[in-house]
């Protein structure tokens, strides 16, 4: 399992009012542990009042710049991304994972691609990874990026964007489509969805017959237009990568409710179990599992090592104490939710309550 | 930005799934448990067909075992990286479980599962020698060529790649296990080898699963399933008696 490893700020700076670039320094000799691939993403963890929030943010840096560095937009009412945009600062020490994420593809020098890039909003931060690794390390490929946004003045590296231009003149180019604010041509105007992108390829501005690879990263009605556009004009799903960080990350998590009445007797617990959607409440034996009793009772909750150690069974204790005496899948941050393996745990209280829909 | 949608209608329109960070509860559920499905059959089938290497009639044929072996570990262990992202115990669960037991052989279970993991029923019946393994791996081979065109468009991203990258290297195997059970019925009499076809088709036909369509349906929404069992099936059945055939032996 990964590890969380120490991060040092060495540099923080806007990109526009309400986003950030973080600027990261491995120390304790994790340093190798963070060498990324293009397109991938860092795990944060940071403690809020007592609680542990986990949020995943793209690199934005290429490969060759030497330096890892994050994009954080921030989003209302999200307590991590307004702490990065409010309070984070220069020397702080911050916690994350090693890189993870498979939204690349293989670079070759010798290779003379055309690649399509998407993007909406924060979702830049993956795409302009990988386009400034690729159109380094690939100098005889292309790269084309249609990026949405709101307006400019919501455009994310817009002036890193412009740099590359110049530095890649001839193989690469931005189309910048604008949702609100009017441009020359009327075709950037708007929402990029499956009718903009099939006007873009119709008009000649994407030569979508001889795209080798597209890359997608927005939001999800966003994703599905393109995705539903590239298909029908002859892209297979070997040759779009997505990239989602769903805009409704889940939101803090209420702290589960032990049950007054915690007085245990004799052997029996009545178990109210929830999945997909429908409760049941049944009488259980203490010394049988959760998950167990659920299969028992003809209820197919998951499960698949029954030893604690793959966490397919996970459920979520709403009420009441349940004892899970092996845990090798759980994180104590999940556990502290109220998260235990059900084929481990077993009634502590007369009355439990459990959710496989949390 | 278009307006927000939720993670289920996205799913349920085509959506694509990247990450661990934001896959819905339940939709981390069956992805765990069509992993682990695949994980334990792999290592259960590696296992078993371990301990037949030394059978093999000649070097050629002990290399292509040895290969089998090699490569079904590699794929489990593909997939189980996956799972390690979804925070599985990766290094304990590739040994939580003798992989290389089995039931005896006139052992009745239908495609019901063991208690203690997940590999498909067809992987708890014991191998009978050389020849019996190469109608084995004949018949599910091409079974997991069949499952793999189905599971290599499920709507997680890596998973899906991870099995578009798998199904070639297990095409060979079947076609390995072809190649080896035409060799053998030059010498092997056939109504042996017809025994193993009898006794492994049932039992590869009952690994497809039964069809239930309400839970079809559920994975269809999550973009986890897109054919019936009963199809894939039909569909195996098809192409794996044109083979059979083709080699002068009677489909199950």
């Amino acid at each position: 399992m990964a590890r969380f490893h120490d991060l040092e700020v060495t540099d923080i700076h806007k990109t526009i009012r309400d986003a950030v670039v973080v600027t990261l320094k491995p120390v304790n000799g994790a340093a190798e542990e963070f060498d990324f691939t293009q397109g991938q993403y860092l795990t944060f963890r940071q403690d809020f009042e007592g609680e542990e929030l986990r949020r995943s943010y793209s690199i934005c840096a290429g490969k060759d710049e030497g330096i890892l560095q994050v994009g954080i937009k921030r989003v209302d009412g999200g307590a991590f991304s307004t702490w990065a945009n409010e309070d984070l600062k220069v020397g702080d020490t911050v916690q994350a994972m090693p890189p993870m994420g498979g939204f690349f593809t293989e670079l070759n020098a010798a290779n003379e691609k055309q690649y399509l890039g998407f993007a909406g909003g924060s979702g830049i931060t993956p795409v302009l990874s990988i386009l400034k690794t690729t159109l380094a390390r690939e100098p005889g490929s292309t790269f084309t990026l249609v990026y949405a946004n709101k307006g400019v003045n919501t455009i994310m590296f817009r002036e890193e964007l412009e740099d590359l231009k110049n530095t890649y003149m001839g193989r690469f180019n931005v189309i910048h489509v604008l949702e609100s604010d009017a441009q020359e041509i009327d075709l950037f105007t708007g929402l990029v969805t499956e009718e903009k992108c099939a006007d873009l390829f119709k008009t000649g501005w994407i030569d979508i017959e001889n795209v080798d690879t597209a890359f997608i990263c927005g939001p999800e009605p966003m994703m599905l237009g393109i995705a539903k556009a590239l298909r029908d004009h002859g892209l297979t799903d070997n040759q779009i990568k997505f990239e989602l960080f769903a805009s409704a990350q889940p939101g803090r998590l209420k702290r589960k409710v032990v049950s007054k009445d915690a007085a245990s007797s004799a052997n029996q617990a009545k178990a109210s179990i929830t999945l997909d959607g429908a409760t049941q409440t049944i009488e259980m034996p203490k010394d049988t599992t959760i998950l167990d009793a659920a299969l028992d009772n003809a209820m197919d909750a998951p499960y698949a090592c029954k030893a604690g150690v793959c966490s397919t069974c996970r459920c979520k204790v709403l009420e009441g104490e349940v004892e899970m005496v092996t845990n090798h899948a759980l994180e104590d941050y999940e556990v502290e939710k109220g998260y235990v393996l059900s084929c481990q745990s077993f009634p502590l209280t007369d009355n439990v309550v459990v959710d496989f829909d949390q | 930005m278009p307006e927000d949608m939720s993670i289920e209608s996205y799913l349920a329109q085509g959506g694509v799934l990247t990450n661990p960070s934001n896959v819905p509860p339940r939709y981390r559920a069956e992805l765990m448990k069509l992993m682990a499905t695949f994980v334990d059959s792999e290592l259960a089938g590696a296992a078993g067909f371990a301990d037949i290497i030394n059978q093999g009639p000649g070097i050629k044929e002990r290399i292509a075992a040895a290969k089998i072996v090699l490569e079904k570990t590699d794929n489990a262990d593909r997939v189980l990286s996956i799972m390690g992202e979804f925070g599985a115990n990766t290094a304990r669960y590739a040994n939580h479980h003798p992989w290389s037991a089995r039931l005896d052989r006139d052992a009745d279970i239908g495609a019901s599962r063991s208690e203690h993991d997940m590999r498909l029923a067809v992987f708890n019946y014991p191998l009978q020698g050389w020849a019996d393994a190469v109608v084995m791996n004949l018949l599910m081979g091409r079974a997991v060529a069949v499952q793999l065109a189905e599971f290599s468009m499920v709507s997680y991203q890596p998973l899906a790649e991870a099995f578009r990258a798998i199904a070639p290297v297990e095409a060979r195997h079947a076609e390995l296990a072809e190649e080896g059970l035409i060799k053998l019925l030059e010498a092997e009499d056939k109504a042996s080898v017809q025994t193993s076809v009898d006794y492994w088709w049932p039992r590869v036909a009952a690994s497809f699963g039964s069809s239930d369509a309400d839970r079809l349906k559920a994975l269809k929404t999550l973009g986890l399933r897109r054919t019936d069992s009963q199809e894939l099936r039909a569909r195996w059945s098809a192409e794996t008696t044109a083979i059979v055939e083709k080699l002068g032996l009677t489909a199950g």
